[in-house]
C-alpha cells in the first residue's frame, strides 16, 4: 500500500514536472517549426523570465501566479525584439545555405549574453518565490502532492490547450500553421514572413514565461537555471517530433514520468543516463519523433 | 554479358500507396542515347533516382553492364560507372568551377594534380574553360547545367543520366547543349536523358521511352513515338491542363 | 620561385620567428601562461574545424574528446605510471573509438538533429564522469575531479617547473594542426568534405561515400582534440569535469573557430588567438567591475561577428594578405590563406 502511494505520488509529480517541460518545449518546437531554428537561447530566456518574475514578485508582493499577466507580455516583446534585431539579419544572410548553422550559433552566443546580463543585474544568488503555496500540499484521494506542483500542472495544461485553440481558431494562428506547413508557399500567398517569424519567436518566449512563473514557487532561480531545462526541452522536442505541438506536451510528460518513477528505483545519475539513452534511441531509430515531425496541431 | 549497358526490369516503387514507377522495363544499348519523356509527374525523375540508388525499388531489378546493381547506395553506383545530373542543379556554390569538377575527378585518383588534369579536360569539353575560377554560385543557369554535366563526366562514367539539362535554357543555349551532349555520346558514353524539350531530345536520341503515371506507354524511334495515339493523348491532356492552369 | 612564393615563405618565417622568440621578451610566468592558453585554444578550435568546419557539421559536444583524451592519459599516469607522452596516444585512440561509435548512428542525422545529438551526448558523458568515482583499477574522482600526480620537473612525464616548455609545446602542436589542416583541405578528403558540406546528395552522386568521409574526418578531429585535452590537463594539473567536458569547453571551440572563420585553415587560429586574448584582457580589466561583465562582452563580440562578418575575421585579413602578395582576387591563387 505504501509502495502504491509512493508510486502514485511519483506519477503525479512526474506528470506535473513533465507538463512544465512540455510547455518549455512548446516554444522551442513552435520556433523550430516555423523558422527551422533550434533556439539555443531558450534556456536563457526561461531564466530571464524567472528572474523578471521573481523581482517583480519581490517588490510587489502579489500572488506569483498573477505575474503571468505582467511578465508574459514583457517577454513576448523581448522575444519579438530578439528575433527582429539579432536573428532576422543572420537568417536573411543565410537564405541560400541549407543548414543555417550560423543562426544556431548566434542563439548559443545570445544565451551567454543573457546569462551574464542576468548575473550582472540580478547576481548569482539562488532565490525562490517562497509563498504560502511553496509548502502547501493538496490531498488527492489517498496521496498528497505539493500544491505548487499541482497548480503548475493545471496551469500548464490550461495554457497548452489555450494555445491549441489559438492556433485552430484565430487568423494569426492559421497564419502560423501555414508557415509551419509550407513556409515558401505561405510566403507566396502573401503572409508577411519576417513579421510572422518575429511573432512566433515572441509567442514561443511568452509560452516559456508561463513555465517560468509556475516554477517560481518551488524552484530556485539562478543565472544558469535555464541549462538544465533547455537540455530537457531538446530531448522532449526530439522525442515528440520537432515541430509537433501535442508531441511536445506528451514528450514532456514522458520524460517527467521517467525521471520521477526512475528516481524511486535508481540513483538520480542512472535516471539521467536513462533519459539520455531514450533520447539517443529515438534520435537513431525514429528521428522524426514519436508523433511526427511536421508542424502538426 | 548482355547486349545492353543498362537493363531495367519490372522496376516499381511505391511511396505509401502512390506508385511513382510501375513495372518499368527498358534498356539502353552500348553507346546508345535514349530519351525518357512524359508529362509532369510521370515518374521520370523517380526512375532516375531508382537507377542511381537514391531510392530502393519496391520491386524489380536494375542491371548495369551485366551486373545487378539494384538497391546499392548512390556512391557505389557512381563508382560502377553511372554518372547523373540533378533536375534542380546542385552546384557546390562556394567552390570554384574547377574545384567542383575536381570533386568528380577524384573518383579514380587520390592525386590532386591528376584530378585537376581530368577536371580541366572535362571543363573544356563542356565549354566552361573561361569560367574555371569563377565561384559556382555566380554562374548563369546555362553554365550551372554545364557544370552539372562536367561534374558527372569527371567521374568517368560509362552511362550518363541527364535530368532535364535543357530545361530553362534559351534556344541558342539549347542548341549548344545539344551539340555538347551529342559529342559526349559520340565519345562512347551511353546516355539516358529526361527531357521536356521534345525536339531537342529527338535530335539526340535514336530511341525514346514514354512514361505516364509511372507506366511505360510507348517506346520506339522518335517517329514511332510521336505518332503513337497514347502518347498524343498523354501529352495533349497535359497541355490541356496547362491551358486551364 | 616567383615573387608570390618568396613573400609567402618570408611571411611564414617572420611569424614563426616572432612566435619562437616570445619567451625571450615575455618573462612573467602569468603572461606566458596566458599566451600559451591562446595557442591552446587556437589549437582546439583548429581541431574542431578539421571535421566540423570543413564538413559543415555543428558539433556542440567536442568537450567529450578533450575529456576522454585527458582522463585516459591521466588515469594511466596516476594509476599505472605510464608517461603522458605515451598515454596521450591511448587517449587519442580512445577518442577516435568514441568518435566512430558516435558517428555511425549520428552521421545520418542532418543539421539541427546532429547538433542536438552532440549536445545530448556531451551532457550525458559529463553526467557519467561526474558520478564515476572509480572505473576498474582507475581512480576517476567523480565531480571532485582528478589531480595530476606531481613529479617536479620531469620532461619524460610531460611536467615542467617553468611555463616556457609548455609554451613551445603548444606552439608545436598548433603548427602541426595547421599543417595537417592545410594538407587535409587540399587532399581528396578535403574536397569531399567541402562538397558534402554543400550538398550530400550531389556528393554521393559523384561517388563520395559520405558517411565514411565524415567518419574519417571526425576521427582526425577527435584525435587532435583529445591531445589538446591532454595538454590542458598537464598545464593546469587538475581535471575538473565541468571545465574539461562541460558546455563551455564544447562551445568555446566552436565560437573561436566561427569568429575566426570556420572551414578555412587559418581562420580558427586567428579566431582562437585574438578572441581568447580579448577575453583574457576583458576578464583582467572588467571582472572586478561586475560579475559576468567580461563574458557578457565576450558573448556580444561573438554575436556581432556572426551578424556582421559571418565569414569570420579571416575574411578581413585575407584582403590585406592578398594585397601584400599583390594578388587582386581570390580566383587566381589557389593556395590562398583560406
Amino acid at each position: 500500500m505504501i509502495f502504491l502511494v509512493d508510486f502514485l505520488s511519483a506519477v503525479v509529480n512526474g506528470i506535473s514536472m513533465g507538463a512544465i517541460y512540455g510547455l518549455i518545449a512548446l516554444g522551442l518546437t513552435l520556433i523550430f517549426g516555423i523558422m527551422r531554428i533550434i533556439n539555443f537561447a531558450h534556456g536563457a530566456l526561461l531564466m530571464l523570465s524567472m528572474m523578471v518574475g521573481y523581482w517583480i514578485w519581490k517588490f510587489s508582493g502579489v500572488n506569483p501566479y498573477l505575474m503571468i499577466i505582467v511578465v508574459a507580455p514583457i517577454m513576448f516583446c523581448f522575444g519579438y525584439f530578439v528575433q527582429r534585431v539579432f536573428i532576422k539579419p543572420v537568417l536573411d544572410a543565410q537564405k541560400d545555405v541549407r543548414e543555417p548553422i550560423a543562426v544556431l550559433l548566434l542563439t548559443a552566443a545570445l544565451a551567454i549574453v543573457f546569462e551574464n546580463l542576468a548575473l550582472m543585474v540580478f547576481g548569482a544568488d539562488y532565490v525562490m518565490a517562497k509563498t504560502t503555496v511553496t509548502d502547501a500540499t493538496i490531498a488527492l484521494g489517498g496521496i498528497t502532492v505539493s500544491a505548487a506542483r499541482f497548480y503548475a500542472l493545471i496551469l500548464a495544461l490550461v495554457i497548452a490547450y489555450a494555445f491549441y485553440l489559438f492556433l485552430q481558431h484565430t487568423e494569426l494562428g492559421r497564419r502560423l500553421r501555414a508557415c509551419g506547413q509550407d513556409r515558401n508557399t505561405a510566403l507566396l500567398m502573401g503572409i508577411d514572413g519576417p513579421k510572422t517569424f518575429a511573432i512566433a519567436f515572441g509567442i514561443g518566449t511568452a509560452l516559456l514565461t508561463v513555465a517560468a512563473i509556475v516554477l517560481l514557487p518551488f524552484y530556485y532561480v539562478h543565472p544558469t537555471v535555464g541549462n538544465v531545462f533547455m537540455t530537457k526541452a531538446f530531448i522532449v522536442v526530439v522525442l515528440g517530433g520537432l515541430g509537433s505541438v501535442p508531441g511536445a506536451l506528451l514528450g514532456g510528460i514522458i520524460i517527467g514520468l521517467i525521471e520521477s518513477i526512475g528516481a524511486q528505483y535508481m540513483t538520480a545519475t542512472l535516471t539521467t543516463v536513462v533519459v539520455y539513452l531514450v533520447f539517443l534511441l529515438i534520435l537513431f531509430v525514429k528521428p522524426s519523433g514519436l508523433f511526427g515531425s511536421r508542424l502538426e496541431w | 554479358m548482355s547486349a545492353s549497358i543498362l537493363e531495367v526490369k519490372q522496376l516499381t516503387i511505391n511511396f505509401g500507396g502512390l506508385i511513382a514507377v510501375n513495372n518499368l522495363d527498358m534498356q539502353v544499348g552500348y553507346g546508345e542515347a535514349v530519351g525518357l519523356i512524359g508529362p509532369n509527374g510521370a515518374g521520370k525523375t523517380s526512375a532516375f533516382n531508382l537507377i542511381s540508388g537514391v531510392y530502393k525499388p519496391t520491386h524489380g531489378q536494375v542491371i548495369f553492364n551485366g551486373e545487378d546493381i539494384t538497391g546499392l547506395p548512390p556512391h557505389v553506383i557512381n563508382r560502377k560507372g553511372i554518372g547523373r545530373t540533378f533536375q534542380i542543379v546542385k552546384p557546390f556554390g562556394s567552390m570554384t568551377v574547377l574545384e567542383n569538377v575536381m570533386v568528380g575527378g577524384f573518383a579514380h585518383t587520390s592525386n590532386r594534380n591528376k584530378s585537376k588534369a581530368i577536371a580541366m579536360e572535362v571543363i573544356e569539353r563542356v565549354g566552361l574553360q573561361r569560367k574555371v575560377n569563377a565561384l559556382a554560385k555566380s554562374l548563369t543557369l546555362a553554365d550551372r547545367k554545364r557544370l552539372e554535366v562536367a561534374k558527372a563526366l569527371a567521374t568517368d562514367p560509362k552511362l550518363l543520366l541527364l535530368d532535364e539539362v535543357l530545361a530553362g535554357l534559351n534556344p541558342t543555349e539549347v542548341e549548344e547543349a545539344v551539340d555538347m551532349i551529342k559529342d559526349i555520346n559520340k565519345s562512347g558514353i551511353s546516355i539516358l536523358m529526361i527531357e521536356h524539350v521534345l525536339q531537342a531530345t529527338m535530335a539526340i536520341c535514336n530511341h525514346i521511352v514514354v512514361l505516364d503515371y509511372g507506366k511505360k506507354i510507348a517506346e520506339g524511334t522518335p517517329q514511332e513515338v510521336t505518332n503513337n495515339p497514347e502518347v498524343i493523348k498523354a501529352y495533349l491532356g497535359d497541355e490541356y491542363e496547362a491551358v486551364i492552369n | 620561385m616567383d615573387i608570390v612564393q618568396k613573400k609567402k615563405i618570408g611571411l611564414i618565417v617572420i611569424i614563426l620567428a616572432i612566435a619562437l622568440s616570445i619567451p625571450l621578451f615575455v618573462t612573467k610566468p602569468y603572461y606566458i601562461h596566458v599566451i600559451t592558453m591562446c595557442l591552446l585554444w587556437a589549437y582546439l578550435a583548429s581541431s574542431w574545424n578539421l571535421f566540423c568546419g570543413f564538413a559543415g557539421q555543428l558539433s556542440l559536444g567536442h568537450g567529450i574528446f578533450t575529456a576522454v583524451g585527458a582522463y585516459v592519459t591521466i588515469m594511466l599516469f596516476n594509476d599505472f605510471n605510464i608517461s603522458p607522452w605515451i598515454g596521450m596516444f591511448a587517449g587519442g585512440a580512445a577518442a577516435v573509438l568514441l568518435s566512430t561509435l558516435i558517428g555511425y548512428p549520428t552521421f545520418k542525422l542532418r543539421g539541427a538533429y546532429y547538433a542536438l545529438a552532440t549536445v545530448a551526448i556531451g551532457s550525458g558523458v559529463m553526467v557519467l564522469i561526474e558520478n564515476t568515482m572509480t572505473l576498474g583499477p582507475f581512480h576517476v574522482g567523480g565531480a571532485e575531479g582528478l589531480i595530476v600526480r606531481l613529479m617536479g620537473n620531469a620532461p619524460a612525464y610531460l611536467q615542467f617547473m617553468s611555463k616556457v616548455p609548455y609554451y613551445y609545446l603548444a606552439l608545436a602542436m598548433l603548427v602541426i594542426v595547421v599543417v595537417f589542416s592545410y594538407w587535409l583541405k587540399n587532399s581528396r578528403l578535403g574536397f569531399y568534405l567541402s562538397a558534402l558540406k554543400e550538398d550530400e546528395d550531389a556528393a554521393a552522386a559523384l561517388g563520395i561515400n559520405v558517411r565514411n568521409a565524415k567518419l574519417v574526418a571526425a576521427a582526425y578531429s577527435a584525435f587532435f582534440t583529445a591531445i589538446g585535452g591532454v595538454f590542458y590537463a598537464m598545464l593546469i594539473r587538475y581535471l575538473e569535469p565541468m571545465a574539461i567536458a562541460g558546455p563551455m569547453m564544447s562551445n568555446e571551440m566552436v565560437f573561436l573557430a566561427v569568429v575566426g572563420g570556420s572551414g578555412t585553415v587559418f581562420g580558427p587560429v586567428v579566431g582562437g588567438i585574438t578572441l581568447h586574448a580579448i577575453s583574457e584582457v576583458i576578464q583582467f580589466y572588467f571582472s572586478d567591475m561586475a560579475q559576468g561583465l567580461h563574458l557578457f562582452i565576450y558573448g556580444l563580440i561573438v554575436v556581432f561577428v556572426i551578424m556582421f562578418k559571418p565569414q569570420g575575421i579571416i575574411d578581413i585579413l585575407q584582403k590585406y594578405y592578398n594585397r601584400f602578395l599583390g594578388i587582386s582576387d581570390r580566383g587566381e591563387d589557389e593556395s590562398s590563406v583560406s
